[in-house]
């Protein structure tokens, strides 16, 4: 807003130009009418114009205009009368309609403003917009009566050129030194200055009416499902595989170290870009090594227990993680406590009173995962991890993973970190295809695409698959009619436009989608069910497992559709019916 | 197993050869690491006990007060609760260890039971007393629990879990004389919940004879407008300072850094660094003697010389490379130039030739250094003794004159010169406190021979008649200003009052004391990087220090995005060929980063794959699907990373969340 502000600002030296012209103008006007009422009138007027800002412009204007008066009026009446009238019609009519405009657009900008200051700042994109076209407009209507009275000024010039006094050339002059001071700032760079600050550079991308982005959409089958992302990726043979290698090389390198780390009673946190994932296994493999040739191992069928926790998984939970470590050290038949937090003082008790040969070491992916950072799931790993016969290697990917802890569970870890970047992919850390398509928010996919409406679909009974074959096949149909006028033969054509618009698709307009009526109707007719409340059951199903979506339109009749672009739903209305058959 | 959430490590076969073979390969050159690092243990663990010491000292005071304010406390019929008010400091991390060695003198020392409970176990009354009634009766025996269920059978009506009539039955069998409850974090509890239970324990308090104690980070005053006038009037309150963490912090570090006794001294920026860290964000004990065990854990780990910081080392102990790598040490060099300008060539040669001769230098020459350094750390207490003896303003920690010292710039520094000035002021009866207070000091007395000042200062004393003390030609009081008028002009001129014969006498013994203060200090202000086999003695590294302690995550990441070349090696990610342009080679997330880098708040997805795909695209329609799968992978990594977020403002855009270097 400031900005907004500023710009405004800036553009008044501009504006100001032609209008004091226009007012002289004016004023010249009125004066030949009435010589003893203007100054009062028009500084009344101006009052009301608008507020401060423009009291210094006033002020010369009425010094001009005072100035101007007596000769000008003179030298017209004398010499300009033929010539006049169509001059000054132009530039008298045209430009006050648009100065009322802009002002009353200018009234209008403020009020959003005063609305929005007062309704919050959750300035919606539309805000923004709104923003946007208002500016334009206003710079528009600058520039359009700008440039129309610039014209006005040129061809007051050219025509009062002879007869003009030498001050009055000497006030045209400034003119033109106002506007040549104006231009350049209007000028506005297109693309950011370079080498900003980055806090600089935060407020300037962030400033009001700043971003502006395209309205391109990605084309929805560009976008590679889970099969074609996975045959993409395997033929895909990685340019840079021998420097990662050599970076975990590196990194294997320092395991004799961290060994040393662990056993002066510090724990271990690895950072950086790259799945850590290959670092930890080689050290839990490094260390199971190091530990099977030691004492208790040695000769012996036992062999070294060495934790691994993978926290990105999903549904991670703490208990799962203490039960586990309880397991390396206790038999397992014990009973263990239910609850975690018993469960970790019953680990704590066991470790004081009788103590392994070494300590526990526990290797945790990902420990700022959402599984492991919610709750006082951080505040029990560090009450474990603080324990002396717990040795504790975590790696971390988010890259303000330090603020999870707060000083009191900083020095219950006790950790040293250690910069692992590996630019290894974070394979089992994240699913692609799902992310991506949850980042861009695409409906439909949330169930996993048509396999997953297929799967949903076999686990449900034969009356709910056929309602949901009727609802495809329709809509199959309303489509086609709507988007193929001409020749429904040629799907890769429509496939194409439908593309192209694939809003539409999703938005789900009110051609789109089936009556609920209507689909009622053909359910009976089908003896998909027989009521109503049959009927409802079937379609709650659907609507659970996000298969369905329903509105109502601008008549008010509900519309039910399936939330798939066209090329989907030919899919499954093919599965649907060799189903059926 | 990638996808399995917890399991316990079980080895593939494939893997133990070359991971056994790696193993022996690097056997050889464990000997003499596993000696140095035998060496670090043996070094730690002195240091650990004066530490150890010096910790216990410090608490020492303040657990006895509460120890006993616990065993005096009335145990029933009073009208109000004893509390404890121990003012913690705002350093949380401290309080844990506090009260859990506070926790285990009470048990030990008295008959009460102790509790603590924290603010994250007690979001409300019902959970607090849940808590306490668990953590009291499971105290003991293990029969507990079949206790409380029998005796909630046969006696009357069945309690509920946070009835504290538990406690009642509990205590009934006259098991402690009061029940401590310890609230660790007063501050984090909420104050309701507070209130509430000083009332509940205010009306048990005729059975159950409960004393309370708050841990307080603010302040005591803040902590009673906290609670109700009501709740006021319940408890008995007695305040108790703890020492604070930078007061610890100095005493710890007179204990190791600036001690006579260390064997590897740290060095200034690296203490610097510590101190700093302290002071800014930690304020942890734990974490300052954490920071120098890890300084010299890197020392002994990395640097092959630090083998001779052993104490009785013999010959044979040592391999040839343990010499070649003092032969090639910077100090080494220095001191071999040196002798040759000077002309002993024989001596150079040696000392690079022979490792015995080198040998017997070696350890000569380390005993000789380490006296410097605790020579250097001597006088360094001395001088932070003298200033806050004479209290003098502005008041600098031992530690920082310490740092001052260590890097050389103590001798002819300000606060050495405007020291030594007080010292030639001060009258005769500090004097004699001063010599007294320094005669603790073994560091000093080895130089200057403080007895017979104190001697002499005892005779001049005796000698005079008079009880005023005895004052310097420099003190202030025997000058006197005089102002004249000459010619219009006011001229301003000193006067030395006539000195009595005794302080004339006290103004020569004082004149003699200072200058052979001065003379010890510029003795013992050396600059010790300038030792020979300094890198021996000395630790004063930043690079593994600063990176394991204070880590900068996101500065790594943003690095590894935006100029992959650091990691992979230039000429895999092609940077040299065009400097600033975006090099097709990079990674595919480096590249998708900085062009994300390069956009404003919302980005257009569909606009920043056409970006990706005309810089990297690949022909045809498998080389597209491939392109695709790599932006895809791109995104969902940033996604991990945090740096984009859905919106809903546009379709197909997302947030940027992070901008670069902030």
């Amino acid at each position: 807003m400031v900005s907004a502000k500023r710009k405004r600002a800036d553009e008044e030296p501009e504006t100001s130009t032609p209008r004091k012209l226009r007012n002289r103008t004016l004023a010249d006007d009125e004066l030949e009418v009435s010589d003893v009422q203007t100054p009062s009138r028009r500084a009344r007027g101006r009052l009301n114009e608008d507020g401060t800002p423009r009291s210094i412009l006033k002020k010369s204007g009425i010094r001009n205009g005072i100035l101007a008066t007596t000769p000008k009026s003179n030298r017209r009446l004398v010499f300009e009368t033929p010539s006049k009238p169509a001059i000054q019609d132009t530039p008298n009519g045209t430009p006050v309609i648009v100065r009322n405009a802009d002002r009353s657009a200018r009234r209008k900008s403020n009020r959003k403003l005063i609305e929005r200051a007062i309704n919050g700042a959750d300035s919606d994109e539309e805000d923004l917009e709104e923003e946007q076209l208002l500016a334009q407009q206003i710079l528009s209507d600058d520039e359009d009566s700008e440039e129309s009275t610039d014209e006005a000024g040129v061809r007051d010039e050219e025509d009062i050129a002879e007869p003009e006094t030498p001050s009055k050339r000497g006030r045209g002059r400034q003119k033109g030194t106002i506007k040549k001071l104006g231009r350049p700032r209007k000028k506005r760079s297109p693309s950011p200055l370079q080498d900003l600050p980055p806090h600089e550079e935060y407020f300037w991308q962030n400033r009001p009416g700043g971003a502006k982005t395209s309205n391109n959409a990605l084309p929805s089958q560009s976008i590679l499902n889970h099969d074609e992302y996975f045959q993409a990726m395997q033929t895909y043979a990685d340019p840079h595989r021998p420097e990662k290698e050599f970076l975990l090389e590196l990194h294997g390198r320092a395991f004799d170290q961290w060994l040393f780390e662990f056993q002066e009673g510090f724990n271990i946190c690895c950072y950086g870009y790259g799945s850590k994932r290959p670092i930890t296994d080689k050290f839990a493999a490094h260390i199971y090594q190091r530990l099977s040739t030691t004492t208790p191992y040695k000769n012996s069928k036992k062999t070294p227990k060495v934790v691994i926790i993978n926290g990105y998984a999903a549904g991670t939970t703490i208990k799962e993680v203490l039960t586990t470590v309880a397991s390396t050290i206790t038999s397992s038949h014990t009973k263990l406590p239910n609850k975690p937090t018993a469960l970790l003082s019953y680990i704590l008790d066991c470790l004081t009173e009788n103590p392994p040969p070494h300590p526990v070491p526990i290797i945790i992916n990902s420990i700022d995962s959402p599984y492991l950072r919610k709750g006082l799931n951080p505040s029990l790993l560090a009450s474990l991890a603080a324990h002396p016969s717990i040795n504790l290697l975590c790696t971390a990917d988010t890259p303000n993973f330090p603020l999870m802890w707060d000083v009191g569970l900083k020095a219950q870890y006790r950790f040293l970190f250690h910069d692992a970047t590996t630019f290894a992919s974070y394979d089992a850390e994240i699913d692609v295809v799902e992310s991506v398509n949850e980042l861009l928010g695409r409906s439909g996919k949330r169930i996993g695409g048509r396999d997953g409406v297929a799967f949903v679909l076999k686990s449900l009974p034969e009356n709910a698959r056929n309602l949901f074959r009727i609802l495809v096949t329709e809509q199959l149909a309303l489509l086609l009619m709507d988007g193929a006028d001409g020749d429904p033969d040629e799907p890769s054509t429509l496939r194409r436009s439908k593309a192209t618009s694939s809003n539409k698709d999703t938005s789900g307009d009110s051609s789109q989608g089936i009556e609920y009526r209507v689909l009622y109707h053909k359910a009976v007719e089908d003896f998909v069910c027989s009521g109503e409340v049959a009927f409802r059951t079937l379609l709650k199903e659907f609507h659970d497992h996000q298969m369905i979506e329903s509105r109502k339109d601008a008549m008010g009749t509900e519309r039910l559709w399936v939330p798939f672009r066209l090329e989907d739903l030919e899919g499954l209305a093919e599965d649907l019916c060799e189903d059926a058959s | 197993m990638e996808h399995q959430r917890c399991y316990i490590y079980e080895p593939q076969d494939t893997d133990e050869r070359p991971a056994k073979r790696q193993r022996t390969s690097k056997t050889d050159s464990k000997g003499p690491q596993s000696e140095r690092l035998a060496t670090f243990r043996q070094l730690w663990h002195q240091q650990e006990k004066r530490i150890q010491a010096s910790l216990d000292e410090v608490d020492k005071a303040t657990q006895d007060q509460l120890v006993q304010f616990v065993s005096e406390a009335p145990t029933t019929s009073a009208a109000c609760i004893p509390t404890g008010l121990v003012i913690a400091g705002p350093s949380i991390a401290s309080h844990g260890p506090f009260f859990e060695h506070l926790g285990r003198r009470i048990t030990d020392e008295t008959d009460c039971t102790h509790v603590v409970l924290t603010g994250s176990e007690s979001p409300n009354l019902k959970t607090l007393l849940k808590n306490l009634i668990t953590k009291i009766t499971s105290r003991t025996e293990e029969d507990d629990d079949l206790e409380i269920a029998t005796t909630t059978r046969s006696g009357g009506p069945k309690l509920l879990n946070f009835d504290l009539a538990h406690v009642h039955r509990w205590q009934s069998k006259g098991r402690v004389k009061s029940i401590v409850v310890t609230i660790r974090d007063s501050e984090a509890f909420d104050s309701n919940v507070l209130v509430e239970m000083i009332d509940l324990f205010h009306s048990w308090l005729d059975r159950l004879p409960f004393v309370l104690l708050f841990g307080i980070s603010t302040s005591a005053e803040s902590f009673e407008d906290r609670l109700s006038g009501k709740s006021l009037r319940q408890l008995d309150g007695q305040k108790f300072d703890v020492t604070q963490s930078d007061e610890i912090v100095e005493k710890l570090f007179r204990a190791t850094t600036a001690s006579t006794e260390v064997q590897l001294q740290m060095g200034p920026n690296l203490m610097r660094r510590i101190l700093d860290r302290q002071k800014d964000h930690v304020q942890n004990i734990q974490d300052y003697s954490d920071g120098i065990k890890y300084a010299s854990m890197s020392h002994f780990f990395a640097n092959h010389t630090s083998i001779f910081l052993q104490p009785d080392l013999s010959f044979r102990a040592l391999d040839a490379h343990a010499f070649e790598a003092v032969r090639n040490l910077p100090s080494f060099r220095r001191r071999a130039e040196e002798m040759l300008d000077e002309g002993s060539t024989q001596e150079v040669r040696n000392m690079l030739d022979s490792d015995q001769f080198l040998f017997d230098l070696i350890i000569e020459e380390i005993r000789q250094g380490q006296q410097a350094l605790h020579a250097l750390n001597g006088a360094a207490v001395v001088l932070a003794d003298i200033r806050r003896f004479l209290q003098m303003s502005p008041s600098v920690p031992l530690s920082s004159i310490w740092i001052r010292a260590a890097s050389g710039e103590l001798i002819g520094s300000p606060l050495l010169r405007e020291t030594m000035l007080s010292i030639r002021k001060i009258p005769s009866n500090k004097l004699a406190q001063l010599l007294l207070a320094l005669r603790g000091d073994s560091a000093i007395t080895n130089y200057v021979d403080l007895t017979t000042y104190e001697d002499q200062l005892v005779e001049l004393i005796n000698s005079t008649d008079t009880t005023e003390p005895l004052r310097s030609q420099h003190d202030v009081r025997n000058e006197s200003m005089r102002t004249t008028v000459v010619a219009q002009k006011v001229l301003l001129s000193k006067h030395k009052a006539a000195l009595s014969e005794q302080d004339k006498a006290y103004s020569e013994l004082i004149g003699n004391f200072h200058d052979n203060l001065e003379r010890y200090f510029a003795e013992a202000f050396i600059d010790p990087r300038a030792l020979f086999l300094s890198e021996i003695l000395i630790y004063d590294l930043k690079s593994p220090h600063a990176d394991a302690f204070q880590p900068r995550p996101r500065f790594a990441i943003e690095r590894a995005l935006a100029s992959p070349q650091d990691y992979l090696g230039s000429e895999s990610c092609g940077v040299d060929s065009d400097e600033g342009a975006l090099s097709i080679s990079q990674p595919a997330t480096a590249l998708v980063y900085q062009l994300y880098l390069e956009s404003g708040p919302l980005i257009n997805i569909s606009d920043l794959w056409t970006a990706f795909s005309s810089m990297c695209g690949q022909e045809g329609n498998d080389g597209e699907s491939k392109t695709m799968a790599l932006f895809q992978r791109a995104l969902a990594e940033l996604k991990l990373l945090g740096l984009l977020k859905p919106t809903k403002k546009k379709t197909d855009h997302v947030a940027k969340m992070m901008w670069k270097g902030l």
